[in-house]
């Protein structure tokens, strides 16, 4: 049970962490990163490779660059940056000239690529095999296999995620996260306004890339194991029905859906019971998934917390008062 | 300060200068933009003078809108330059340009839908030292006192223009008349030097057209220079002197209304009536 409940907490803040990385580029500013997934790959490949041994430790069954065996917190200190430093090249090739809609098939593309390059390129992360034997953080130090651990782990990955939440909820709540609501609204007009869209874009293609590149690191220093088939592109499409159904635009709204949707949904059909043929039960829940993006965007576009619109008090000091969407007109 | 002759004294197709007036504050030469072929604007140039209002006239399709999206940065020339207060800004991108006040507002209303008419203005303010991701992320204390000055200076506007009750309301909200506004307002917490605007009146209501131009007048009258693509004509020879008439791509024309009136070719062209 402790092991059960520990896990289902590592998983919900990781994707906490990845939803509002995605609600930072989608909900706030209107980049649809369709290629997310290789950066949360990117930094769950890194923090292995930097805390993994040589590959002929093992026996040599695996096989994979680095093996540097650095201590805990360098490994996901090295995910964060790699993270960071894989947006810019993405970002330069999709975000500068295409529109909107052309970036996302861009990105769509390139998360196919990355995934077909790294599982035939066997030399580099171990190809379709992955890695494993992953070490956990501090388990040079302390049991990995104790209860107290796991919970240590799990509790410490929720503070991560906390801190990550106030993080962006001070970059959105800033003048400078009004300026990315001004780029989604509008980019042409926000350019004419002296707004360097790109630059912002670039911005927060990095400042998300390294979100999710921590997201990646916690998930592998806890599962211990890493490959091509758990980050394919469809594992994107969930966390964005996660940010639609909770609410784009509001990071309490990232929140919930990632509790609800990769968490929840996925807890909730965990437990139905077999029937038909092998693989029916994941189907169907290809389907509920996709069925629940439509539903969501037909009857209810704006999410379950939709974002707020910021109300200025009357007097100085001009606090921001935040009120729902269903406000005063 | 409107300009009392009947034809401005300057020849900006030959390329001189103003005689004996005041340096024009943007310039432009020899300037072309063309799709693959087709040349919607074609070896225009004209000057535009500080504290004029400058009418841009012309039938449909003539290619105003597109002089004035390559003049704001919008779109880049395929020939020519184009120089602001001296300087040469042709290879700048929009957003700098607007950073060295030369900002614009569309023919389309371009509102931030889904922000406040408040936000809308505060988004435009240059000078927030939170409008940055470093600035942001040292929060409300470091910009706090940058974002109440702005506010003061956004609901000043808002005042001015009468849209203080819909401070709060959502800029999708609003009519096509109060968006029209809202985006020189906006455009007005840059506090350019040269405001573009591109059919300011165009699907506006009656009483509003009146308050736009109204507007646009006591801005001129504070200094600011105003270049303004318009159908409405009797509005532009209320508020355009001197006018630039384009037809396929080309400037036909300038002076003043009365003094075009007078030319057969514009008239054929475009003044019919």
């Amino acid at each position: 049970m402790t092991y059960y409940l520990t896990t289902l907490l590592v998983y919900a803040a990781v994707d906490v962490l990845a939803c509002l990385a995605i609600s930072l580029q989608f909900g706030y500013s209107g980049i649809v990163n369709f290629s997310f997934i290789i950066f949360q790959a990117a930094g769950a490949y890194t923090a292995a490779v930097l805390s993994l041994p040589k590959d002929t430790a093992n026996g040599g069954f695996q096989t994979y660059v680095l093996g540097l065996h650095l201590p805990f917190p360098v490994p996901w200190i090295g995910a964060i940056i790699v993270g960071a430093l894989l947006a810019p090249p993405i970002g330069l090739v999709v975000l500068r000239r295409l529109r909107s809609d052309y970036q996302a098939i861009a990105m769509l593309v390139i998360s196919v690529i990355a995934s077909l390059m790294i599982t035939n390129t066997p030399a580099f992360l171990d190809g379709a095999a992955g890695l494993s034997l992953v070490p956990q953080p501090l388990s040079d130090i302390f049991n990995p296999y104790s209860q107290s651990y796991l919970w240590v782990y799990a509790i410490g990955g929720i503070v991560v995620a906390a801190i990550i939440f106030v993080v962006v909820q001070r970059i959105i709540n800033s003048p400078y996260g009004r300026s990315l609501r001004a780029m989604r609204e509008n980019e042409l007009a926000a350019g004419a306004l002296g707004k360097n869209a790109v630059a912002l874009k670039m911005t927060v293609f990095v400042v998300g890339g390294a979100i999710a590149a921590l997201s990646g690191a916690i998930l592998v220093g806890f599962i211990t194991t890493w490959a091509p088939s758990t980050w394919l592109y469809p594992e994107t499409l969930i966390l964005f029905a996660a940010v639609i159904v909770g609410g784009r635009g509001n990071n309490y709204g990232a929140v919930l859906g990632a509790l609800l949707v990769p968490v929840g949904f996925e807890e909730a059909t965990r437990y139905l019971p077999p029937f038909g043929p092998p693989g029916l039960i994941p189907a169907i829940e290809w389907v509920c998934i996709g069925g629940l993006i439509l539903g969501f965007l037909w009857f209810r576009p704006r999410g379950v917390i939709p974002e707020r619109r910021r109300i200025f008090a009357p007097a100085k000091p001009a606090a921001v008062l935040e009120e729902s969407g269903a406000g005063r007109h | 300060m409107p300009v009392d002759t009947d034809v401005v004294a300057l020849n900006p197709v030959a390329g001189g200068e103003p005689a004996g007036g005041p340096r024009p504050l943007l310039v432009a030469r020899g300037v072309s933009r063309h799709f693959e072929g087709m040349h919607a604007v074609h070896d225009v140039s004209i000057d535009v003078l500080p504290g004029h209002i400058t009418g841009l006239i012309g039938p449909n399709g003539a290619g105003k809108s597109t002089f004035l999206a390559v003049l704001a940065g919008t779109l880049p020339v395929s020939a020519g330059t184009i120089t602001f207060d001296g300087n040469d800004i042709t290879g700048l991108p929009a957003f700098q340009r607007a950073r060295q006040g030369l900002v614009r507002t569309f023919q389309l209303p371009s509102e931030f839908g889904q922000l406040t008419v408040l936000e809308n203005l505060l988004a435009a303010a240059p000078t927030n030292r939170g409008d940055s991701l470093f600035g942001a992320l040292l929060g409300k204390r470091y910009w706090g006192a940058d974002e109440d000055r702005l506010v003061a200076q956004a609901r000043a506007l808002l005042e001015r223009f009468r849209m203080s009750p819909k401070e709060s309301d959502y800029a999708s909200s609003l009519s096509g008349g109060q968006k029209r506004l809202l985006e020189i307002m906006r455009a007005l917490m840059l506090q350019p030097r040269l405001l573009l605007l591109d059919e300011p009146m165009s699907g506006v209501h009656p009483s509003i057209v009146g308050e736009i131009a109204a507007y646009c007048e006591a801005l001129r009258d504070e200094g600011l220079t105003i270049l303004i693509v318009e159908h409405e004509l009797h509005m532009i020879e209320r508020l355009g002197n001197p006018v630039i008439v384009m037809a396929q791509g080309v400037v036909i024309g300038q002076g003043t209304m009365t003094a075009l009136r007078q030319q057969r070719e514009i008239v054929d062209a475009y003044l019919v009536g």
